[in-house]
């Protein structure tokens, strides 16, 4: 296809410019569908099991109730003048060059409908603005697209009015969720939370047998007796950090870090069983409800345990969650400590320790890596960290210059508030969304492949749940380690110096891996 | 959705895990490997063999960490780690390893 | 006969403009946000929200972010039509305020840089195959409106000029009922039925982004969800 002249930016080498954009290529990714929840995954959550007859109807009703109750989703459907400043901005259109993925196209898969039934102009003149009536192809377009935006909101801090691409996908899974279209994924997850009070669905038992794992490893690390408490009584903070800190790399290593900053604190704190999960994946799929069971547990959780604080973990969309709408969901929380944020961010408490000189690192211990960070899409969009704006930016940046001598920045216009997602995120972290994955997740992995030429930067530092293990998942497939994605309070973990800790500095473990070098130190002495 | 071992139909869901964990055998599992182009050897049964251990006690898989520990206890240090077991099983140790096991797929932000 | 007409359509046509515009933006104020949606990093008081929201709409600070032809073609658009707006003041004050006179020169060249803006935003929405991509029939049209609204405008002033006398005792007399001829050039009949035409379409339309700015929850919201428990009313229910 021939371009045309101004604008039309085609991609030259990604590296030297992550956000190219790819040559329009229509449909490339109507494919791309996820599993549909099954019916007891639905109906768990309050919706029908399966698609309902009368499904356009329910779905113009709920499309309707949403207009009325939802001031950004009214606004944003009838603001838009299509001036075409987001259309280069969503990574999975720079991924896919599927023009629906344009966040304005995106959006209009919906906004079109909502003309046709709500707007006098698409009632009388649809072809002329674009209104299309609600069919079968429609709905399996809204399926398709509304499951490759990872509601990261980067769209929005271009658009003139505002317009977030977000909260229209929200609405269109929330819609669909009532007319019994859930996705597998999210859905089951949702459910599992409710069940077990987790994603994993990690039971309480399994939970404390694999604290007491960490707690093992931890001394034999350091020869201290570093505590990851379970459902601890009277304990002043409560820890919700994702259940991926309880499973997998590198998140686990991120949660021991967290141990120690408590440890090095003197903090008396405590994980719970019954909220052991930060990430609220009600929010994925734009339902107030189901998001607000999920606050709530964390809510009955901090009033059963009696504790004072809560902090959250390194999870970005729970960050958000956390940040925006716990407190209207499941506040006021007039029983905690109100010198405190509620809630408060792990990196809020530790930068906060390490102004005040609490904390003690050895740097050079981090020497072997050479780093960047990766700003999480929901935190940097969606939420803030310290008192001033912009400090979800600089906090985590503080800290990691705190604990490593090597710290470099990506491009500017893949950080901060125009940071790229990482491609999983919003519900779209399932091995069935692979290629989108992957395709959504080449912008950053191209800026990341930048600094790794100009500053030989080795390793990228994330404090999601979800970008790690995305991240975990695409670095081989730029070329990069496995274990090139790292937690913020991995690195803290690596450098912090605590009382009376066992030096371990002659290991004689040349060949194993940094992670694992800890376990080793003291010659296995499970 | 199925798969057919020693005359028994097995049915499992979109992703090819069972889902009636009881219907689990060593015929079976070798025929998702199969499936997943591996061939298993002793390391890959030990790893199965833990998971099914483990799940039996916990009704969860081990966390990644839990079962490189025990990898490392059994196999010796320097395969007790996770690039050793996704050379075993490329796709994730997790994931691939759940699937062989006959457990559930671990979900979430793993 | 036509005088007539035209006040009569100038009547129906300012109603419709007032009470739909007036509808959409009481339903905007009602409709509830049920959580807190801002767009960070975003001030934290509501001071600074207003200047964020000044320099959105002076500046159009976040197109500016986005996309540097946009901005140039719709600012001067914007800010031409601002300019030509005041200057159309004089047409309904006797006498005609201080500062509307002081416009009275730039008005004019503002005149131009809307027409070129609005030529500018046209191509691109042609040339560009993004944006041509998302553009509806209307969309082109309304650029074409507002484009034929200020041909016609500037070929009054500057080829067929009209008598401006006429047309100012004809506004003049519109807004005391008192009706009174228009003159019958066409230029000033075209320049007004489209004018109508603007008015009547604005609150059913994309135009609606004029109110709708300011309604915006990601940009109009404070950045104080821990501060201030934010309530949101209207649950969504099932």
């Amino acid at each position: 296809m021939v371009e045309l002249a101004i604008d039309n930016k085609i991609s030259r080498t990604s590296i030297d410019d992550p956000t190219a954009l790819p040559c329009m290529t229509p449909d490339a990714m109507v494919g791309s569908k996820p599993f549909l929840a099954a019916p007891d995954h639905n109906t768990k959550l309050g919706f029908p099991g399966e698609l309902v007859d009368d499904w356009k109807e329910k779905a113009i009703a709920r499309m309707g109730y949403l207009a009325e109750t939802n001031k950004a989703f009214k606004v944003y459907l009838d603001t838009c003048v299509k001036c075409g400043a987001c259309t280069d901005k969503c990574h999975y259109y720079m991924g896919s060059g599927d023009p629906k993925n344009m966040p304005v196209a995106r959006q209009d898969l919906l906004r079109s409908v909502y003309r046709r039934y709500f707007t006098f102009a698409g009632k009388y003149f649809p072809k002329l603005v674009g209104a299309v009536d609600l069919t079968r192809e429609v709905l399996d377009d809204w399926y398709s697209y509304y499951h490759q935006c990872s509601q990261c909101r980067r769209c929005s801090v271009f658009c003139p009015y505002g317009i977030d691409t977000a909260e229209i996908s929200m609405a269109a899974r929330d819609i669909m969720d009532h007319i019994g279209v859930g996705q597998k994924y999210c859905n089951e997850i949702i459910g599992k939370v409710m069940d077990v009070g987790n994603n994993l669905g990690l039971n309480a038992k399994a939970l404390k047998a694999t604290m007491e794992d960490l707690e093992e490893d931890l001394e034999d690390e350091t020869g201290l007796e570093i505590r990851i408490p379970v459902d601890e009584h009277g304990a002043d903070i409560l820890l919700i950090t994702p259940s991926a800190d309880f499973f997998a790399e590198p998140h686990i290593d991120g949660l021991m870090g967290y141990a120690k900053v408590f440890h090095a604190a003197g903090a008396s704190w405590t994980v719970s069983s019954y909220a052991s999960e930060a990430a609220n994946f009600g929010m994925f799929i734009g339902s107030e409800e189901n998001t607000a069971v999920l606050c709530n547990r964390i809510r009955k959780a901090a009033e059963d345990l009696g504790v004072k604080r809560i902090i959250f973990g390194e999870c970005g969309h729970a960050w958000r969650v956390a940040y925006n709408f716990l407190n209207t969901l499941a506040g006021p929380f007039d029983f905690l400590d109100q010198n405190y944020p509620i809630p408060q961010h792990i990196l809020e408490y530790t930068w906060d320790l390490i102004e005040r000189d609490q904390l003690t690192f050895d740097k050079s211990k981090n020497d072997e890596y050479r780093v960047t960070f990766h700003d999480s899409c929901n935190v940097s969009r969606a939420s803030r960290m310290g008192d001033k704006p912009g400090g979800q930016f600089d906090i985590p940046r503080n800290v990691l210059k705190a604990v490593c001598n090597n710290y470099y920045d990506m491009p500017d216009e893949t950080i901060r508030e125009k940071t790229l997602c990482c491609g999983g995120g919003g519900g779209l972290l399932t091995d069935d969304l692979m290629d989108i994955r992957k395709k959504g997740s080449s912008p950053r992995m191209h800026a990341l492949q930048q600094v790794e030429r100009d500053f030989g930067v080795t390793h990228m530092v994330a404090i999601c749940a979800i970008c790690k293990t995305q991240f975990a998942k695409m670095m081989p497939e730029f070329g990069f380690d496995r274990e090139a994605i790292l937690s913020a309070h991995q690195l803290v973990s690596n450098a912090i110096v605590l009382e009376g800790q066992i030096d371990e500095d002659d290991d004689d473990d040349e060949d194993m891996e940094p992670e694992m070098n800890g376990a080793s130190a003291t010659g296995d002495g499970s | 959705m199925s798969y057919e071992v020693n005359g028994a139909t097995v049915e499992h869901d979109e992703e090819g895990y069972i889902t009636d964990l009881s219907a689990w055998n060593k015929d079976l599992a070798a025929l998702i490997a199969k499936d997943e182009n591996i061939d298993m050897n002793d390391e890959h049964w030990e790893v199965v063999n833990f998971l099914r251990d483990y799940y039996e006690e916990y009704q969860i898989a081990p966390a990644v960490r839990v079962l490189i520990k025990a990898v490392k206890k059994s196999m010796g240090k320097e395969k007790g780690n996770n690039k050793y077991l996704y050379t075993l099983f490329p796709y994730g140790p997790a994931k691939q390893a759940c699937k062989i096991a006959g457990l559930p797929k671990p979900t979430g932000c793993v | 006969m036509i005088s007539t007409l035209y006040a009569l359509l100038f009547y129906v046509a300012t109603f419709l403009l007032v009470a739909g515009v007036s509808q959409k933006i009481w339903i905007y104020w009602r409709t509830p946000s049920p959580l807190k949606v801002v767009v960070t990093p975003a001030p934290t008081t509501n001071t600074g929200v207003v200047l964020r929201m000044a320099r959105e709409v002076v500046l159009f600070e976040s197109l500016f972010k986005s996309n540097k032809w946009i901005w140039v073609f719709g600012w001067m658009f914007h800010f031409g039509l601002l300019l030509v707006l005041i200057r159309h003041l004089r047409y309904f004050t006797n006498p005609v305020w201080w500062w509307v006179s002081l416009l009275q020169t730039v008005g004019i060249y503002a005149g131009f840089a809307m027409f070129l803006g609005l030529t500018g935003l046209l191509i691109r929405r042609i040339v560009v195959n993004r944006v041509r991509y998302i553009s509806a029939p209307s969309d082109y049209l309304m650029l074409l409106l507002l484009m034929a609204i200020g041909f016609s405008g500037l070929m009054m002033r500057f080829v067929l000029p009209t008598d401006i006398v006429a047309v100012k005792t004809f506004f003049l007399g519109l807004l005391r009922f008192n009706l009174q001829p228009l003159p019958m050039d066409l230029p000033v009949l075209v320049h007004l039925g489209l004018v109508v035409v603007l008015m009547i379409i604005f609150p059913i339309s994309k135009l609606l982004h004029v109110p709708g700015l300011f309604f915006s929850p990601s940009r109009t919201q404070a950045d104080n969800a821990r501060e201030k428990r934010h309530v949101g009313a209207a649950p969504a229910g099932r």
